[in-house]
Parts: C-alpha cells; structure tokens; sequence
C-alpha cells in the first residue's frame, strides 16, 4: 500500500492540474474513472460520503450558468424579458456549468481519495521539527470535530430509546452532556500527551516513515504527469467557442494513465489479510 | 523501481513520437470599419491549426493598441490609428472598438477579448469603431477576402510591413491583401506567391486513432476497477 503523505499529495496536485488546465470533457470523465479507481483498494477504511452531495455538486453550476450567461450560439429557448432571466438560454452555457461541475466534483473526489489514504499520524511524522506542535495540535482538533459529532449522535440515540424528544427544543438537553463527554475527552487527550512526553526535550523518531518502492513509483509517475500536462497543454475546452470537445492527444491521454498507478499498484501487490493498521 | 521509472519514460517517447505534425496552411479574414464608414480587409494565412484575435490583427500588419485586462483577455484601445490618441483607461467615452465574430451570414458579437477568442481556418472577424452595443460591421463575405487560397509557401506566417489602404464601405472589395491572397488585378512584386489549382480544402475526415485511444484507455481503467472490486480492500 502506498502510504508516504508525500506521494499522495504530489499525486492529489497532479489529478487537480490534469482537471482544471483543460478541462476537456473526455479527460474530465476519465479523470473521475482514475480517481474511483484509486479509492476503490481503500474503500473499506472509509464510508463513501452521499452521491447526492456530487450530484448536487454538479447541478448547481449547470444551473447557475444557464440561468445568468447570455452568450453561446445554439439557443435552447428564450424567455421574455425578465430582469435577470429573461433572454437566450443557450446549450454552450449549460456544457460550461457541466464542465465546471465536473471539475468540482473531481476536487471533491480527489481530496476524500487522500482522507481516507492518508493518516495524519503520517503527516504529522514528516512535519518539520519547528511545525511539530502546531502539526500536533491541528491534527488532534480535526480528529475532534467527527468524534463530537459521533458523540452528540449516540447522545440523540439514547434520549430516543428512553423515548425522549430530541427536536429543537431539547436542544439544551443534548448540548449540556455534549459538552462533558467532549471536556472529558479533552483531558484524555491531555494525559495521554503527557504519558508520551510531548513537549519535552527532543522529539524522538518511533518507526519513521520509509519510501516504500510503491511510494517512489507514485511520485515519479505524478511528477511525469505534471511535466506531461505543463509541457504538452492541449486545447482548452471552451464551449463556448467549440460546443463539441475535441478529443484528447495520446500525450494527455498518457498523462491520465500515468495518475492510475497508485490503482495499479495496489491490484498487483499482495491481499494483506492481517492489516498492520485499520 | 527504476525498471518502471524508465518504461515511463519509454512510453512517454513512444506517445511523443505519434503526435501528428501540423502541415496545412489556413485562413482567417478580418474586416475593419472605421467610425467614418470606411472599410478596410485582410485575409491572413497561418500555419497552426488556430489563431487568437488579437495575432490575426498583429499578422494583418493593421497598427493597433490594446490593453490587457488579465482574465477577460485584451481590449483594443487604438486600431489602424482610430482614435488618433488612446483615451486614458483604454475606452474613453464616446465610440470604441466593437468586436464581432462572423457566424453564418451574420454577425455576432464576441463573448471574448480579442486576446482569448480563437479563430480557425475560414473564420472572420469584424471591428467596428461605433457608439452603442451591437453595431455590427457592414456584410462582408469570407469568399471574397480569402478566395483562392495559393499553395503553401514557408514565408506566409511572417508578419508583412503595414500598407493599410482603406475604401469605401458601399463596395466590399478586396483591398490589396498583405499576402497577396485576395484575387488582385497586379500582384504585388513582393509578395513571391502564385496561386496554383482550386482551393485546397483541409482534410475533413475524422481521424479514428484519438478515438481508439481514449476508447481504450477507458476500457484499461474499467477493467482495472473491476480487478479492485474483486479484491479486498485492506
């Protein structure tokens, strides 16, 4: 398994620049296929957030786009003169939201693919030593925000089962225990800091982290996609200008495959059935 | 590790070395219609396969003065020494340089700067130094700037020295064009083209090697996803 915070942010960078400097269509819808296929081996460390989310995500700039540019040649209808909808609605400016949506959707995908990759037990390892504490302290408030909303979840469920109302107006209910159980785990977190010495002398290296032949391969191959796409730049999809995208060289076309390795790894290494770290 | 670093590499070359070369010769118009009704045209040949607004006037030799906007792309100040000063913020407040694009047998207006429109072989644009939004140049027809495109010489993408003649918007003809490619009465001795044979057409069909490229990289991904689907995740 590819674990280097590094190799996955380079390869994060690079699916983002693949996305957003053309933003052909086909790469687009190839770039999605990449990064399913990348989350596809770490699909059990993490529940997939709702589709209707990337749908919705999707939606909005088609709809916005739509209803506000005037510009584009191939007329869907006219509205009467309305204030601010009223005019031409035309079918350049709903491929442009689609384009643009489809690139949301893909920064979305992108950044839940490295959540669930990468530990931040890891990122914090490879902090520089003066970044450390801060590192630290970041990664345990973000570690915070999902275990409260865990909490204050289980706290609704047991007010539920002793047939209690959990609406708007029990709201003080759940907050008052809220705040304990979150108070409580705060000094957990404080003493078992202090149990490990943090913030005392020198930081010591407990297994640090190796680039693993898997780790280099990714970087390389994201790096030789970066140059790929900063060198050889294709047409930019411009509806527009074109409404029907032109079909990608095979250089950019390389440079989508050259982002798969992280899943092509993954489907030749060896099923680990005893996992080091859940 | 190495190994893969240089199949990477391999690859790369092997993609590189397949990348079609660019060898016909195209054709864009440009129609200048100055606020006194006079009328000037060019038709200018270039080599790739698609020019900005802004180089079809740069190439056209017409003098101008633009401004760039960032993002938007570039505003044309001062075109073929209209206004006679460039007005302080580019635009001034009377008449400035209106932007169209030919569509069919009309004209529409730029979504784009001149800077970030694109123009391919048999396009047109128009400038029209007017007061109001919309005033479109006078009808122009692309075949009577560009008729008989000439055989393809080295020397055609080279801007020419400026010799801007303008004539009356009541008859759209050919002014003498910079690379002698508007049919004219005397070419110009400088101009080293003869126009050999009908028009040559661009080749129109569709090339099925992209396509059979990005089907199959679809199709390699598709697999892939089924292969990690079998598998256990970790």
């Amino acid at each position: 398994m590819i674990r280097h915070p590094l190799a996955w942010g380079v390869w994060a960078i690079a699916v983002l620049a693949a996305a957003f400097i053309d933003r052909n269509p086909y790469l687009q819808a190839l770039l999605l296929l990449v990064v399913v296929n990348v989350f596809l081996p770490y699909r059990a460390r993490r529940r997939v957030g709702t589709w209707k989310f990337a749908v919705a995500l999707a939606l909005v700039p088609i709809l916005f786009s739509a209803a506000l540019s005037r510009f584009g040649q191939h007329v869907l209808f006219t509205l009467p003169a309305i204030p601010i909808f009223g005019g031409r609605w035309t079918f350049d400016a709903v491929a442009f939201g689609a384009s643009t949506g489809l690139a949301l959707v893909l920064t979305v995908a992108v950044f839940a693919v490295v959540q669930s990759t990468v530990r931040s037990a890891d990122v914090v390892a490879i902090l520089p030593r003066p970044l450390y504490r801060a590192g630290t302290t970041v990664a345990l408030a973000l570690a915070f925000a999902p275990k409260t909303l865990t909490a204050f979840q289980s706290i609704r469920e047991a007010r539920q089962l002793r047939g209690q109302r959990t609406g708007w107006r029990s709201a003080p209910a759940l907050l008052l225990p809220l705040l304990l159980t979150t108070l409580e785990r705060a000094l957990q977190y404080g003493e078992s800091l202090d149990a490990r010495g943090f913030g005392s002398g020198r930081r010591s290296r407990y297994r640090p982290l190796h680039w693993s032949a898997q780790d280099r391969l990714v970087l390389v191959a994201s790096l030789a996609a970066i140059v790929a796409i900063a060198v050889l730049p294709g047409v930019p999809y411009n509806p527009y200008q074109e409404l029907v995208p032109s079909v990608p060289n095979p250089d950019q076309l390389l440079a989508v495959g050259l982002l798969a390795v992280p899943a092509v790894t993954a489907s030749l290494s060896r099923v680990d059935h005893a996992p080091h770290h859940a | 590790m190495w190994l893969g670093a240089a199949t990477v590499a391999a690859l790369m070359a092997a993609f590189l070395s397949i990348r079609p070369a660019h060898a016909a010769i195209h054709h864009a118009a440009l129609v200048i219609q100055h606020a006194s009704g006079s009328v000037i045209t060019r038709c200018v040949a270039f080599a790739e396969n698609q020019i900005t607004g802004l180089q079809l006037v740069e190439r056209s030799g017409v003098p101008y003065e633009a401004q760039n906007f960032g993002s938007i792309g570039g505003a044309m100040c001062q075109l073929d020494r209209e206004p006679s000063t460039v007005p302080p913020g580019c635009f001034g407040a009377g008449p400035y340089w209106q932007y169209f694009h030919r569509h069919g047998s009309g004209w529409q207006t730029s979504a784009f700067g001149a800077s970030s429109s694109l123009l391919h072989d048999g396009d047109m644009d128009g400038w029209h130094f007017a007061v109001g939004a919309n005033q479109a140049p006078g009808n122009v027809a692309f075949s009577s700037l560009c008729a008989a495109p000439p055989a393809a010489t080295a020397a055609q993408a080279a801007p020419a020295p400026n010799h801007a003649t303008p004539i009356p918007t009541a008859t759209p003809a050919p002014s003498p064009s910079l690379e002698a490619l508007a049919p004219s009465d005397s070419p110009p001795p400088n101009a080293g083209l003869t126009s050999t044979g009908p028009p040559r057409q661009p080749p129109k069909a569709t090339a099925l090697g992209p396509w059979l490229a990005l089907g199959s990289t679809a199709i390699l991904l598709l697999t892939l996803a089924a292969v990690n689907l079998r598998r256990r995740g970790p």
